[in-house]
Formats: structure tokens, C-alpha cells, sequence
């Protein structure tokens, strides 16, 4: 049987150990997952690889699906450091998207880009942040399970955009499809490097890395929360005033989900349709968890994550290998990891039954 | 109300039964999981997982049944990783039912695509109960049925008596409540959460496959559409009792039967407003229900989430 000791201390080692193992043994789980389609995951683990960081090309796809990875995990960080268990970032997100696209959609072409793009932007976070607030103050008035709550706005926050792009926002001109006009120039972010994708949203994504680094770290709200996730009541009996952080918090971190999914749209897609890559949503639950709720470490994790969705899409296209194995790669990696984080609290030995 | 009005009605109602079953089942089993202190929100996952394999399973062998019983199996089976993780090793347990809901979707989509667009064979049909089902009204809306509505039926009068009238049910409410109380009392508190989180897979499993191999008969890549996520707020809507949980799978089978009826009749309201409808209306009523829980304090079971660590006093 197992026996469990009480650990004191952890060591940096063991702590940088944990996450990397469990990325390893994820790894492994979809290679067996693979295996079972008769397929060599060596193979396929190449393709991956080389269609994630093989070229400048590939590598700077890698870059581009990190950046909403970035720039949710990074907001998650804040809901998830005060145990507010924000699942709903894949529908703030879509919000996001569709605030900031009635302004790209709306505004006149020939306005200056700087300035519509500062407005689009701050629509998208508005709108993640107010799609967030909604579960933020359900819980913070009346104790309404925020993981149901969120979970469920995900879905109508999806059937609001589908119903946009085949009702009113649907472009006349795109043949039934739902799609909604092109955004104008002054409505793009702008692209950094030539022939690639990445957009300016990188940028955006490392200064809220930044600003919730500092946030968490040096400020009052930043010690408020940790205490409110560490223990509620203590942090009840300390005076700290839980309403409120749990507003500011899910603004910040369902703002950031929005931004994310304007972003993408401004960014990347260029206008406003069903298939905006929300998923995003959940991945980054895996990236802020595996980072331990670092938000500098999450930045690096997202790139590596960027990779494993940008290879996915390769391999999908190239040797047909159903992008299912993304997902099953990240729920493995995430099972081991926090199987893996009982060796923080103990030390395990084995003992031989003695009964 | 004339014969057609009426007629329509039952098919509406016996529709409201199927669909609501593909819920109760999952509801069922997280209500007794989370009664023993286990929080498992991986229903979802493991509802896809016992939805894939009962289908493939029935599509293989033509036999339904067996795809019935294989993919409730499969579903025990996925929720032994989430025990093992929140049981054995005292993981989170939120963040562990997620990565299982992922895990679901995921490995389903993956091994899912060569199926997709495939239809059964053969499917579970409906078995008239003699008698009961020539009572007026009822009768065609409960007793023209397939075998697995009758069992659930079963099911829910066994689970109650099972939670509120016997020694196991005193035990598993023990577990979830205090669980040292219940160490001192002689449960094994893990092994009592181990087994019901593993019925709690297996109901899930029940739930996924009764939609592919009796409500839909086709595979889809998440065919499921958040219903693992109605079924977590079923339980509080339920407030822990497997009656209540009837109730509620049966109003939300009702409100999937009735926009899916005025979809395919041809109504000019937006389809997509339409599927929205038992998301938005699960959202309203998880409020009410946490109102009303909230005011009666029944509250959820007090170890919720808690892992159990014995060797610490």
C-alpha cells in the first residue's frame, strides 16, 4: 500500500520537474492513442514538430495561435489565483469578438487607424469583461456556482454569434455564407514581420502579461486575492472586501478573453464569422495550470502550446490525423500534472502489506 | 382539444421523456458521486466517451443492447482516472473533471472522424407494456417506451431507496458529509467514494450511449452539446435527490423536444435562438435553485471537493 509523508520543503528541482515529466508522459498518452490507428506516432510527432517550429513560416503560425493563448491565460491567472473557477473564457471571447467587430463593422474607412483601432479594442475587452461580470456578480451576490454559470454562457454567447452571422450581421454579398463584410485596413491590426501572420496582438498580449505580473505580485488587490483563494473565511475575517475583488478580477480576466478574441478577428481572420477559434478558451485553462499560475511562465507555455495547435492543424492537413489528438494530448499532460502535484505536498513510499 | 392537438402533444411528451433521459442517467450518478464527497465535472467527457463506444460497438455487432452496456462501461471506465486523481492522489478536483471533459472530447474526435455520417443499423425500439400503456394520455407518453426508459424508471426508485433507506446510503452520506465521522463509524471513506464515482462514470456512460444507440442512432464529433453540462447543474437543481432529478431531466428533455419540434416545423424564429433556449434556461433556473437551496440550507454536501487524508489529525 502507499504511504504518505508529510514534505516541509519542495525543492526548485522537483517543482521545474513536475511539469516537464507530465508534458513527457501527455506526450506518451497520444502516442498510444496513436498507436491504436495503426499509425507510427513517431511519424506523426514529427510532422507535429516540424509543422510547429520545422521553418520561419511554420514557427511564426506557432507565434500567431499563441498570442490569444497569451493573452487569456494570462487573465485567468487573476480569476484562478482566487480559486474563481472562470471555465468561460471561450464565451467572453466570442463577445469580445462581436463588440469589437460592430465598431470595425460600423465605423467609416476613412477614419484614422490608431484611433478605431484603440476604440475596437477597448470594445473587445469591454465585452469579454462584461460577459464575465455576469457569473462574477451571481457569485459574488448570491454564491451562484461560477463553473456552471460560465460554462453555460458559453454556449449562448456561441448561438448569439451564430445567430449575428445568419441574421443581421450576415454580409448580402457572401452568398448565403455567414459571414459577416471584410474588416476595412483601419479596422486591422497591424502585421510585424512580412509573409507571416503575426500581429500586433503579440505586443498586446507580453504588456498584459506585464500588467498582471505586476498586479499579482506588488499590489494590494494582488495579496488580496491569493488570501481570498487561500482561505475565504480568513480573508473575510481580515476585512478584505471579496465583492469587490471578485468584480475587479473577472473583469480583468474576462476583458483579457475578449481582447484575445477580437484580436484574432483584427488580427488574423478579418472579419467576423462562426468558426473563430474559441476553443482557445479551454486550452489556455491548461496553459495558466501548468505554469502554476505564473503568468511570465504561462507567456512561455502558450508558445509551446501555440505550437502543439499549429502543428495539430498540420498534421491534419497533411497526413490526416484528426486534430482530436491535440485535446488528448493537453488532458493527458494536464491528468499527470496534477496527479504529479501530490509530490509537492508528500513523499510517497511504498510498503509492502503488512496485514 | 381536438384529436390532432392532442396527438401531437404526446409525441411531444414521449420525445420529452427520450431526451430527458439521456440526462437523468448522468444526473443520477453525479448526484450519488458528489454525495460522497467526490465533485466530478467530467461528465460531459464522459458522457461523449459512452456515447462513441455505444455507438461503434452497436454499429459493429448490430446489437444495441450490447452497445448500451459497452458504453456505459466506458464511461466507468474514464471516471477511474478521475478517482484515482482526487481520491488516491488528492488532486484538484475541479480542474481534474475538466481535463476529463477535454479528455472526452478529444479522444473521441480522434478516433470519432471515420465514423461521422454513419448511421445504426439497428436502433432500440420502443416496447409497449401491456396495459399500462393503453391508459389514456400516460400511457403512450411513458409505457410505449424502449427497455432502457423502463429501467431508468427502476433506477430511479432504487437509487432513492439505495441513498435514504439503506446502510450503503447512510455510508456514502457519511462520506461526503464528514468524512473522519464516517472513518470512526467504520466506512472505508475512499473505497465508498472510489465505487460511486465509478456508478457515477457508469451513468454518464449510460446517458451518452442511450443518445447514439436509441436517440439519434448517428455519431456526430460532440454530439453531446454541453449536456454533461445541464446535468451539473441538474444535480443542484435537483438539491441531491435522484426524484428531483426526474423532474428536471424530463423539464429540460422537455424544452430540447419542444424547440426541436418548432425548428423542424418551419417557424420564422432563428434556429439559433432556438438551441439556445436550454442553455439560457438552465442558466436562469441554476440561480433560482442555488435561491431556493440557499434559503432552505440544504446546501451541497459539506465535503464536497475535500480529499481525505487519513493519517492527519
Amino acid at each position: 500500500m502507499l504511504l504518505f509523508e508529510k514534505r516541509e520543503t519542495v525543492s526548485t528541482k522537483l517543482k521545474a520537474a513536475i511539469p516537464l515529466v507530465s508534458v513527457f508522459l501527455g506526450l506518451v498518452t497520444g502516442a498510444i492513442a496513436i498507436l491504436f490507428t495503426r499509425t507510427n506516432p513517431i511519424i506523426v510527432y514529427q510532422a507535429l514538430v516540424k509543422g510547429a517550429f520545422g521553418s520561419v513560416y511554420t514557427f511564426s503560425e506557432t507565434l500567431v495561435a499563441a498570442i490569444p493563448l497569451i493573452l487569456i491565460s494570462a487573465g485567468l491567472i487573476v480569476a484562478f489565483r482566487m480559486n474563481f473557477w472562470n471555465i468561460g473564457a471561450y464565451g467572453q471571447y466570442i463577445i469580445g469578438a462581436i463588440f469589437g467587430s460592430f465598431f470595425a463593422l460600423n465605423m467609416p474607412a476613412t477614419m484614422s487607424r490608431p484611433l478605431l483601432l484603440t476604440i475596437i479594442c477597448l470594445a473587445g475587452f469591454l465585452g469579454g469583461a462584461l460577459w464575465g461580470l455576469i457569473p462574477a456578480a451571481l457569485k459574488a451576490f448570491w454564491e451562484v456556482n461560477e463553473v456552471i454559470t460560465t460554462l453555460l454562457l458559453n454556449y449562448v454567447a456561441l448561438y448569439i454569434l451564430k445567430y449575428l452571422m445568419y441574421g443581421p450581421w450576415r454580409n448580402p454579398e457572401s452568398h448565403g455564407f455567414p459571414l459577416s463584410k471584410p474588416f476595412e485596413l483601419n479596422a486591422q491590426l497591424p502585421r510585424l514581420l512580412p509573409r507571416t501572420r503575426i500581429h500586433f496582438g503579440i505586443i498586446l498580449g507580453i504588456i498584459a502579461v506585464i500588467i498582471v505580473y505586476i498586479i499579482i505580485k506588488k499590489t494590494k488587490f494582488g495579496y488580496e486575492i491569493r488570501v481570498i483563494g487561500e482561505n475565504k473565511r480568513a480573508a473575510r475575517y481580515a476585512g478584505i472586501n471579496i465583492t469587490k475583488n471578485i468584480f475587479i478580477a473577472m473583469a480583468i480576466s474576462g476583458g483579457l478573453a475578449g481582447l484575445a478574441g477580437l484580436a484574432q478577428l483584427s488580427g488574423v481572420i478579418h472579419m467576423l464569422q462562426i468558426e473563430i477559434n474559441p476553443g482557445y478558451g479551454y486550452t489556455a485553462i491548461v496553459v495558466a495550470w501548468l505554469a502554476s499560475l505564473n503568468p511570465i511562465i504561462a507567456m512561455l507555455i502558450s508558445v509551446a502550446f501555440g505550437g502543439l495547435e499549429a502543428g495539430g492543424y498540420q498534421i491534419q492537413m497533411a497526413i490526416r490525423v484528426p486534430f482530436g489528438i491535440v485535446g488528448t494530448i493537453e488532458s493527458a499532460v494536464l491528468f499527470f500534472l496534477l496527479g504529479g502535484e501530490i509530490l509537492k505536498k508528500y513523499r510517497i513510499k511504498l510498503r509492502r502489506n503488512i496485514l | 382539444m381536438n384529436v390532432t392537438a392532442t396527438s401531437i402533444l404526446i409525441t411531444l411528451l414521449a420525445t420529452t421523456v427520450r431526451s430527458g433521459t439521456i440526462l437523468l442517467f448522468p444526473t443520477i450518478g453525479e448526484i450519488f458521486a458528489e454525495r460522497a464527497g467526490i465533485l466530478n465535472l467530467g461528465i460531459e467527457g464522459m458522457i461523449i466517451i459512452g456515447a462513441f463506444f455505444g455507438f461503434v460497438v452497436s454499429y459493429t455487432t448490430q446489437n444495441p443492447y450490447l452497445g448500451f452496456v459497452v458504453g456505459m462501461l466506458a464511461g466507468g471506465i474514464a471516471s477511474l482516472i478521475h478517482a484515482f486523481i482526487s481520491i488516491t492522489l488528492r488532486g484538484n478536483q475541479v480542474v481534474s473533471g475538466l481535463a476529463l471533459t477535454i479528455f472526452g472530447l478529444g479522444i473521441t474526435s480522434f478516433y470519432g472522424q471515420k465514423w461521422i455520417n454513419n448511421k445504426l443499423p439497428e436502433s432500440i425500439h420502443a416496447v409497449a407494456i401491456p396495459g399500462l400503456s393503453k391508459i389514456p394520455f400516460i400511457g403512450p407518453v411513458f409505457f410505449k417506451q424502449d427497455y432502457i426508459v423502463y429501467f431508468s424508471y427502476i433506477l430511479v426508485l432504487v437509487m432513492w431507496l439505495i441513498l435514504y433507506k439503506t446502510k450503503p446510503g447512510i455510508h456514502l452520506r457519511a462520506a461526503g458529509q464528514n468524512a473522519r465521522a464516517a472513518d470512526a463509524m467504520g466506512v472505508n471513506v475512499n473505497a465508498t467514494r472510489y465505487f460511486w464515482t465509478f456508478f457515477g462514470g457508469l451513468m454518464a456512460g449510460a446517458g451518452g450511449a442511450y443518445l447514439t444507440v436509441a436517440y439519434a442512432t448517428f455519431w456526430l464529433e460532440g454530439i453531446t452539446a454541453g449536456r454533461g453540462w445541464i446535468a451539473v447543474a441538474l444535480v443542484i437543481f435537483a438539491m441531491w435527490n435522484p426524484v428531483n432529478a426526474l423532474i428536471g431531466a424530463y423539464l429540460f428533455g422537455g424544452i430540447d423536444a419542444l424547440q426541436f419540434q418548432l425548428q423542424a416545423s418551419g417557424t420564422t424564429i432563428p434556429s439559433s435562438l432556438l438551441s439556445m433556449q436550454p442553455y439560457l434556461l438552465t442558466f436562469i433556473i441554476i440561480i433560482i435553485a442555488t435561491l431556493i437551496v440557499r434559503a432552505r440550507h440544504l446546501g451541497a454536501p459539506k465535503e464536497l471537493g475535500t480529499p481525505y487524508a487519513r493519517e492527519e489529525k
